[in-house]
Parts: C-alpha cells; sequence; structure tokens
C-alpha cells in the first residue's frame, strides 16, 4: 500500500508534513471504527433469535388435549397404528398465542409387546437416546409425526406394516424401531398422561439427523 | 499484503483509482465548514445500516405491524437501542440537511457552476422529508396512525387530483392495511434508492466543482492546501462521531416512545414530527380565519409549501447576483433570515399549543379529524356533556371518522366543496344554522340548485337514512358543525330521528 500512496502523491511534502497526515489517517480509521463498532454490534446482536439466548428447557410445560374420537379409536385397538390429532397455543414470531395444529401416531401394545418394547428399541435406553419420561403409558406409545432423519412426515403403510418416510425412504417397524433407510435413529416418543379422562400430549421437537435426541423445542 | 494489492490492482486499477480519488488537493484547502455534508452522508448511512436490520423483523401489515413493532423494543435483543438509532438518526439526518443548506444559502454556493448540485441537494431535502413521513406511519401506534392521516387528508385537499392523491397513497378510501404496505414501499425501497442516486449525483457534481468555500468576505486569508485524504476526511469523521455520539446518547437516554396500537375510534391528541411542527402551525393559523377557512387551507397545505420549494429550485436562476459576499446580497439573506424566524415561530407555536392540549386532555376533534384544525374548532367534542347521550366526545371523533369516509370525497377533507357542484360546509351558515335543516338535508338528500354564499352549487346529496345510522349522522352532523371554524351546537341521534322527512 505504501509504495502505491508514494506513486500517487504527487508531493510527498516535508518529513513533519507525512508524519501529521499518518497520524490524521490513523486517527481517522480509529473514528470510523469505533463508530462502525457502535453501529455493527448491537445491529448483529439484535439478529440473535430468542430461543438462542433462552433455550426453553422446562419440560412438560404445556399438555394439550387429544381428539376424544380418535383415541377412542387406538383404545379400541386395531393392529394399526392411530394417527391422532391436538392443537395447542402456539406464539409464533411477534404474533399472540393461536392455536396450531399438530398431528402424532399412537401405537397400543398388547402386555408381551410391553415386555418386547425395551428390546425393539434399544435407542431409547442408550444413555444419549434416552427419553427424561417414560416411553410407554399404560400400554399406549406416542410417536411424534416428525421423521428424525430430516423432518418430513412419515405415514403408516399397513400393507407392509411399516412406518415409510415419503421423502427419503426410512422405514420404521410399528413399535417405532429403525428399520431401513438413512434415518439416524427410531421414531420419537412424546409424553403422554390421562388427566380428567383426558389423554394429552407434550409436543417436543428434537434435532434432525443425530443418533441422540437433543431437544430442540417444547410445544 | 503488497503481493495481494498488486495483483488486484493489475486486474482491475481499483486501487489506483482509490489512491486518486482519496488523495485527491481540496481547492482551498481543507475546513471544518465542510463537514455539514458529510455528516449527512454519514447520517443516511446509518439510517440504511439500522432500517436493514430492523426490516429482519418489521413486518407490514395492520395484523403485525404494531406487534412486530413492539417485538422489536421488547424481545428483540438491543432491539430498542437499533431503533433508538434509526429515530435519532432521522432527526439528526433533518437537522442537518437544513443547517446544511442554510450554510449553502448564506454563503451563496448555490449559484454557477454549482446550479445542478444545489437542485439536488433540494429534491434529497424533499425525499428525506418523505422519508420521515413514511417512517412516521410504520410502528402503527396512535400517534402514527392519527398523524398520517392528517398527512393523507392534507394531500386530499390539493384542487382537482386531490382524491386521487389520497388514494393513491392509502391504496384505498381509508387508512389501512394497504397504506402500511405502501407507506413500507415507498420508505424502504422508493425514497432510499432515489436518495442514494442523488446523493452520488450531489457527490459526483461536488468532485467536478469542489467547494464552494466561504465567501470572501467571510474568510479572504489564504487557506492552506490540503487534501481529501486524510486531512478532511479526517474533520469530517471527527464532526460524524460528535453527531454519532449525541444520537447514541439520545437513543440511551431519550428512546422513542411507542403508543398504544392504532385504533381509530379512539380520541388521541396527533402531533407531527418537529420537522413538520411550521406546517402544522400554519394548518392552525388557516383554521382560525373564519370564513376563509377553506382559502387559507389551501394555502397553509399546498400553496405556500409548494410555492417554497420551486422558488428554493428556481433560487440559482432568480438571484443572478454574481457576487457571493454577504455585504452584497442582503435580499437573500434577509428573506432567508426571514424563513428561518418564521418556521421557528411558527413551530414554537405548534408546539405550545399541543403541548397545551395535552396537558388538558382535550378530546378536539381538530387531532383526531382527518385534517387539524385551529384549538377554537369544535367545542361541543370538547364539553362531551353536551352531546346528548354519553361518549359525546367519541361521538364527535366518530363524527370525523364518518365524514371522512362518507361525506369527503364531494365536500373535502377541510370541507371546501367544489364549486358549482358541491357547496362548502366551512363557513357556510346553513350548516352552522338550524340543525333540523341541516339533519333533514343529510337524512334525506338535496338535488336542485342551492345558493351558499351568493354562489350556486348544481351537485346531488343523497339520503344518508338507511345507510348511516342515527347515531353516525348525528356525529357527522356534530362534526361539520364545528370544525374549519364552524361553531354551532351539536346533534344527537335523538334529534336525527325526531326530523320527520
Amino acid at each position: 500500500m505504501a509504495a502505491h500512496e508514494a506513486q500517487a502523491y504527487k508531493d510527498p511534502g516535508s518529513p513533519e508534513e507525512q508524519s501529521r497526515r499518518t497520524f490524521l489517517a490513523n486517527a481517522t480509521l480509529g473514528i470510523g471504527g469505533v463508530i462502525g463498532l457502535v453501529i455493527a454490534i448491537p445491529s448483529l446482536v439484535s439478529l440473535i433469535p430468542e430461543s438462542l439466548i433462552k433455550p426453553d428447557k422446562s419440560i412438560g410445560g404445556v399438555w394439550a388435549p387429544l381428539s376424544d374420537a380418535e383415541f377412542k379409536q387406538l383404545e379400541s385397538r386395531t393392529d394399526n397404528p392411530v394417527k391422532m390429532t391436538f392443537s395447542f397455543q402456539y406464539a409464533d414470531g411477534y404474533f399472540p398465542p393461536q392455536p396450531d395444529d399438530q398431528f402424532v401416531w399412537g401405537i397400543k401394545l398388547t402386555p408381551e409387546q410391553v415386555e418386547t418394547f425395551q428390546q425393539k428399541r434399544p435407542d431409547l435406553y442408550t444413555p444419549a437416546g434416552k427419553i427424561t419420561y417414560p416411553a410407554v403409558v399404560m400400554s399406549f406409545v406416542i410417536f411424534s409425526s416428525i421423521c428424525p432423519h430430516l423432518g418430513c412426515r412419515y405415514e403408516w403403510h399397513p400393507e407392509a406394516t411399516r412406518f415409510i418416510c415419503p421423502c427419503h425412504g426410512s422405514q420404521f417397524g410399528i413399535q417405532g424401531q429403525h428399520l431401513a433407510g438413512p434415518a439416524p435413529r427410531g421414531l420419537d416418543p412424546l409424553p403422554f398422561r390421562e388427566k380428567d379422562g383426558k389423554a394429552e400430549v407434550t409436543w417436543i421437537q428434537y434435532k434432525s439427523q443425530e443418533p441422540d435426541r437433543v431437544i430442540v423445542a417444547y410445544s | 499484503m503488497n503481493g495481494l494489492l498488486a495483483w488486484l490492482e493489475q486486474r482491475t486499477g481499483l486501487v489506483s483509482q482509490t489512491t486518486d480519488f482519496l488523495t485527491e488537493d481540496v481547492p482551498g484547502g481543507p475546513s471544518y465548514w465542510y463537514v455539514f455534508g458529510s455528516a449527512t452522508i454519514f447520517c443516511m448511512i446509518l439510517q440504511i445500516v439500522t432500517g436493514i436490520f430492523l426490516t429482519f423483523y418489521y413486518a407490514p401489515s395492520t395484523a403485525s405491524a404494531y406487534e412486530s413493532t413492539k417485538y422489536i423494543y421488547d424481545n428483540v435483543p438491543l432491539g430498542w437501542f437499533v431503533i433508538g438509532l434509526h429515530y435519532w438518526g432521522a432527526t439528526a439526518m433533518i437537522a442537518l440537511l437544513f443547517m446544511h443548506m442554510l450554510q449553502t444559502l448564506l454563503w451563496g454556493a448555490y449559484k454557477a457552476p454549482r446550479e445542478l448540485m444545489w437542485v439536488v441537494g433540494i429534491l434529497m431535502l424533499v425525499f428525506t422529508l418523505v422519508l420521515g413521513l413514511t417512517g412516521y406511519l410504520l410502528p402503527w401506534d396512535m400517534n402514527a396512525y392519527f398523524a398520517s392521516q392528517v398527512a393523507i387528508n392534507i394531500a386530499s385537499s390539493v384542487p382537482l387530483v386531490g382524491t386521487a392523491v389520497q388514494q393513491l397513497l392509502s391504496g384505498g378510501p381509508g387508512m389501512g392495511t394497504l397504506t402500511i404496505n405502501r407507506f413500507f414501499g415507498l420508505h424502504v425501497w422508493g425514497m432510499p434508492a432515489l436518495l442514494i442516486l442523488l446523493a452520488v449525483g450531489h457527490l459526483v457534481i461536488f468532485r467536478h466543482n469542489g467547494a464552494a468555500g466561504p465567501p470572501a468576505d467571510v474568510d479572504n486569508k489564504k487557506l492552506p492546501q490540503g487534501r481529501f485524504w486524510p486531512d478532511q476526511l479526517f474533520m469530517d469523521a471527527l464532526a460524524s462521531f460528535l453527531v454519532f455520539v449525541v444520537i447514541v446518547l439520545l437513543a440511551i437516554f431519550q428512546p422513542p416512545l411507542l403508543d398504544a396500537k392504532a385504533d381509530p375510534t379512539q380520541k388521541f391528541i396527533a402531533y407531527p414530527a418537529w420537522y413538520f411542527l411550521a406546517l402544522y402551525g400554519m394548518l392552525r393559523i388557516a383554521g382560525l380565519t373564519g370564513n376563509f377557512v377553506a382559502i387559507a387551507n389551501l394555502f397553509a397545505t399546498v400553496l405556500i409549501p409548494g410555492a417554497l420549494v420551486t422558488l428554493l429550485i428556481l433560487l440559482p436562476w432568480l438571484d443572478r447576483n454574481p457576487s457571493r459576499r454577504l455585504a452584497r446580497r442582503p435580499w437573500i439573506l434577509g428573506l432567508t433570515a426571514l424563513s428561518v424566524v418564521a418556521a421557528v415561530g411558527l413551530s414554537i407555536y405548534s408546539q405550545l399549543a399541543i403541548q397545551q392540549e395535552q396537558a388538558e386532555g382535550k378530546t378536539t376533534v381538530a387531532n383526531v379529524a382527518p385534517q387539524p384544525m385551529a384549538a377554537g374548532g369544535p367545542k361541543g367534542g370538547a364539553a362531551g356533556s353536551n352531546i346528548a347521550g354519553s361518549g359525546g366526545a367519541a361521538a364527535a371523533g366518530n363524527g370525523a371518522q364518518v365524514f371522512a369516509t362518507n361525506c369527503s370525497s364531494c365536500h373535502g377533507a377541510s370541507g371546501a366543496g367544489v364549486p358549482g357542484a358541491f357547496p362548502p360546509l366551512a363557513g357556510n351558515p346553513y350548516v352552522v344554522g338550524d340543525p333540523a335543516l341541516v339533519i333533514h338535508t343529510v337524512a334525506y338528500g338535496l338535488t336542485g340548485p342551492v345558493k351558499v354564499n351568493g354562489k350556486t352549487y348544481n351537485g346531488s346529496m343523497p339520503d344518508w337514512k338507511g345507510k348511516l345510522s342515527d347515531a353516525d349522522i348525528a356525529a357527522a352532523i356534530t362534526f361539520i358543525r364545528s370544525s374549519w371554524g364552524n361553531k354551532a351546537t351539536p346533534v344527537s341521534a335523538a334529534d336525527v330521528a325526531k326530523v320527520p322527512k
């Protein structure tokens, strides 16, 4: 840079002149730098989402009731899982909380299946995949409808007796065990309870693509 | 480092071009007198940067404008500070623009060969004021709503094209979500793009002609020679830094306030941004002119501001005096001083009037009405108890709304009417006369020629009974009888019901 400046200056001036200019140049850059930082730091900080600053680690905060008719269907027990819808209050950004519709898959296990669940789902009982609530409650298991691979919604295919994700072909057995395809783990059970005769779930989103269960968000 | 720069220079020439540009001599030497323009440019950059970050959150619609603004205040980390910088940066930019313009006027720097630089500068001033006006609406709080309502209705009082202009600005007959979208588009894309283009033009002309410098009788000693970089830029940076420190302190200790969300049915005493106080003062004075209120409003809202901008643009050609010496330009300097005194006086007058009204908690329809009127406007609305039934003040405020929605397209937002077709309401003896006659005209319509103040009007008044509730008709009549200098008793819904067809 110095070489170019020397060429461009038609009059480099006396040594005092040059030293004065160097000082002014550095002072100007310094002032510009301070102004720039005071603008840039708050501006960039303003982009940090709330959820990164104070991630919501509270568990079981929001219980949402499942639809009665759909839960009756699950209780009456077919060999197929039952898709159940529910709705919870969700605050999207600056909008006031409003109903957000979601769905889950429920299965009812026979007593023998309850016993074999642990064997079928070792991923739930390794330290990394462990969930902090019981997966089987009153012989019911409720699965999040989100595929653990990349977040698509999988479907039950009765002819194959498998859950199959349409996006990348991940396949899961009726107990949610990973059978085929790119998914890194089995399906994610959600907290489930019975309260005042109502079946309720909590909506939890786990991080996709991880063999471990990392909570991203609660409803 | 040298290797990389040499590589870049060989392929782009950027290094030598930048060096040549920066190390150019400043004719007459660098001076702190030149910092007003550069500090304005600094504020423009500050506005662009903070504005970009605000758009990461702000969403223009009636459902989200207020909510997203509040979210920036309450939830976004340091969001309140970014908004504060943007708010006070706007004030600083406009203040510096005025100072920059005043200096150019005093020094006669608009004279040949810098006429076009001056014209570009005036356009930049106008566009910056439009930026201030459009930005004022975006938070969609009470003041944003009512102050913008006033501004839009001023535009609607322009003869001939008023209604079209008003609807183009609002995106429909009234203010709503489309208005926010339009103001957002103007504020975020249209005006900044124009302003950047003009700023580049302004600077290119500046580099071509050099700085005009002070007139010979202010400073005729030989200024030391110096270069743009770093001599002049150091002075510019120092001035910008001082301005920035003030903006930061204001953003921290005087953060801009967010009112309640816009609600057209609530009473609210709207106040304009400080740089529009002088115009607002003219409007208030126009409202005091009694029977001449319509023509006075036209002068206050359109003719005087329009003439002022036209005069400023034409100034380099109107002022043919070749001298820039202060002593030889008494006319221009006198007029400039007079304008400054008038603007400051009007602003102080408005500010005091607004403060007084806010202190009194006065429910002037003047302030919620489409058109701000003099303090002497609607007495009925202020007293409230004069109006039969509860919520008299609210009814009068509602009257302004009913009028704006249903009546102003023919009778004008300022009640001026249309010659030959629709009679004026301001200064109309029938309007302030027998209430029963006014109610009958509004409720059951009127066709055929009518004579008002010696002039004939031959439009057609529709019958509003059935289309509007008795309460709305009463509110609108109360409004027209107490606005634009009219002073007459309010009417109630019961009065309206009593008048037979």
